[in-house]
């Protein structure tokens, strides 16, 4: 966590979708009217911009630490809320956890919640309350979890279309059995939704085209027009089961199967091979795990199967729900709140398994299976580290060509400048002093 | 049963404890004021830095008073020369875009330095940097052919 926040405050500020954001923040009067100014736009995202004036206004000039330093407390309190989630006991439970928090920081979801910052990371905030969401349905009920319930919803619509996931997580977690939240606030929080989804699908006009994968190929709006007609098509299918596929086997990389192309290529770079074993080993204990919960018998000793079944309910509704939001294109980071909920369910699949051990060959075997799983997650854990060092890389020369593209009025013009010349003086690695093995065996898939 | 959980239990505990500690000592060197191995890079000189395409580098150097008319050198396996321009080290590494920043930033060229560069252009065989060089042809500079 610690080295995750080291390596945020090392990437510059980013200017790609950004740059003007800055601007308006320093245009804008006060958080107030940077909200409102969202209400009937495309983008629809009023919190979100508060956010970025909020903070821009709390800096004092200094927007790099303003961004990182909120941009790092995102990421402490889904690393706490995570935690949290996992019934801690025993050191079959430690190890389990270990094993989860390497899914939960090395899935290829995960990565866009360290490297977009715009500025604000704006998946983040929809991964922290959906943690919450699943905390408040497991706790015994009081008024103030209904309070805190709603305010999560509606904090999370209010930043990004995929906040009715916290909806989804307290359905999920009432038929699972939790009963923190109140028949009559979900009841509540349920007719918030449906306004919410209401205003967004019908009223406010949507902007939902953009590049994406299919198959082997990378298609712009116009081509995938052309292609598949305009309406709901087989690509709205196909992003759809992309999205959820992305989630348990790493592949297809938003929307495109990456491994397709390097095989058509001649080469399988080891990163691929490394996501795609990783994943299907978890994915295959998280099915054993899920069959067992439904249909064996539960070990004797388990106290906790019925927080299992609920984190496994909530899981199969949160990728669901992630995956169907997708439809229009696919983008791994929009599967980010799947993506920690499978690191949960991951916990589960491997406590599981360590606990229904009961002959020495398939303690032998299990072993084998979990050092492998294990120790292709922790590289990918390492992965994330190195693609903030490109993701730092890229930024910086983003922050020299903005002389090109500076606002014409003087309070941006200034804005920017400092922006510029603070990003970089940021030193930061230029790839060349990385060995070539690195992005063989750590990068990501970029397009 | 106890022990026949253990080793199951360690395979999958250590690999990701591994990876903890790779994250402990990146922020334990960073905490105790030192730039973690991993975040290291080194320095560059104007004229590897528009070699490695290194744009931020190239305008940081440039902006704080480097000369990005004058040689530098390289060091050995950033390009097959010693030394060069910034200029020429963009040309010789194929990279049009730090060609057009420098000339942004206030790299000049007289219609001898010009005519070296549009034949190291024409060596590469990218276009696009001849493309590039070419923009920046001195008013009146003949277009001479390239000795081979």
């Amino acid at each position: 966590m610690g080295s995750l926040a080291y390596g945020l405050l090392q990437v510059p500020l980013q200017v790609t979708d950004t740059l003007q954001k800055y601007v308006d923040a320093a245009h804008s009067p006060g958080v107030w009217t940077s909200f409102t100014s969202e209400i009937g736009t495309t983008d629809f995202r009023p919190l979100w911009v508060a956010e970025i004036k909020l903070l821009f206004d709390l800096s004092y000039g200094h927007l790099h630490i303003a961004y990182k330093a909120f941009h790092i407390a995102l990421l402490v309190a889904a690393f706490g809320l995570f935690v949290a989630a996992l019934p801690i006991e025993t050191g079959v439970d430690v190890a389990a956890s270990l094993f989860a928090l390497s899914v939960l920081v090395g899935s290829n979801t995960f990565t866009g919640l360290v490297k977009e910052a715009t500025p604000v990371n704006v998946y983040l905030p929809i991964v922290v309350l959906v943690l919450l969401g699943m905390q408040l349905s497991r706790r015994p009920h009081t008024w103030w979890v209904d309070a805190v319930a709603m305010l999560a919803l509606i904090a999370a619509c209010l930043t990004l279309e995929s906040g009715v996931l916290v909806w989804v997580a307290l359905v999920a977690g009432r038929i699972a059995g939790g009963r923190g939240v109140s028949d009559r606030a979900l009841l509540a929080i349920t007719v918030v939704t449906v306004v919410y989804l209401a205003v967004r699908l019908a009223l406010l006009p949507l902007d939902t085209q953009n590049t994406s994968g299919y198959l082997a190929e990378r298609l712009e709006p116009d081509q995938i027009r052309e292609r598949f007609g305009a309406g709901l098509s087989r690509f709205n299918v196909y992003t759809v089961f992309a999205s959820i596929s992305s989630v348990l086997f790493s592949q297809p990389r938003d929307g495109t199967l990456v491994v397709m192309r390097a095989w058509q290529a001649g080469d399988i770079p080891p990163r691929m091979w490394i996501s795609i074993a990783s994943s299907l080993i978890t994915t295959t204990l998280i099915g054993i795990a899920a069959w067992r919960l439904w249909r064996a018998a539960p070990v004797a000793t388990e106290p906790h199967r019925d927080h299992m079944r609920a984190d496994f309910i909530v899981f199969a509704a949160v990728l669901a729900a992630s995956a169907v939001a997708s439809f229009a294109y696919a983008k791994d980071v929009i599967m980010s709140t799947a993506g920690t909920c499978y690191a949960l369910v991951a916990f589960w699949a491997v406590r599981d398994q360590l606990i229904r051990v009961r002959r020495i060959g398939a303690a032998v075997a299990l072993a084998a299976l979990l050092l492998a799983a294990s120790s292709l997650w922790a590289a990918r854990v390492i992965g994330v580290h190195h693609v903030l060092r490109t993701q730092a890389f890229a930024f910086h020369n983003d922050w020299a060509t903005v002389r090109d593209h500076m606002p014409s009025d003087p309070v941006g013009r200034r804005l920017v400048t400092a922006l510029r010349a603070d990003a970089l003086s940021r030193p930061v690695v230029n790839p060349w002093f990385i060995p070539r093995w690195a992005d063989r065996v750590f990068d990501i898939d970029y397009f | 049963m106890v022990r026949l959980r253990t080793l199951p239990a360690v395979c999958a505990g250590i690999p990701a404890l591994v990876a903890v500690s790779f994250c402990g000592a990146v922020f334990g060197a960073a905490v105790l004021g030192f730039t973690p191995a991993f975040w290291q890079g080194g320095p560059l000189t104007l004229a590897e830095a528009a070699a490695l395409r290194d744009q931020g580098e190239v305008a940081r150097l440039v902006e704080g008073g480097d000369d990005p008319n004058r040689e530098y050198e390289l060091r050995p396996g950033v390009l097959a020369i010693e030394r060069a321009t910034p200029l020429e080290a963009a040309v010789a590494a194929r990279r049009a875009e730090i060609v057009n920043l420098l000339v942004h930033e206030g790299a000049t060229l007289n219609e001898r330095g010009w005519r070296r560069l549009h034949c190291l252009a024409m060596e590469t065989g990218a276009g696009d940097v001849v493309r590039a060089v070419d923009e920046l042809r001195p008013a009146g500079a003949p277009l001479l052919s390239c000795p081979e």
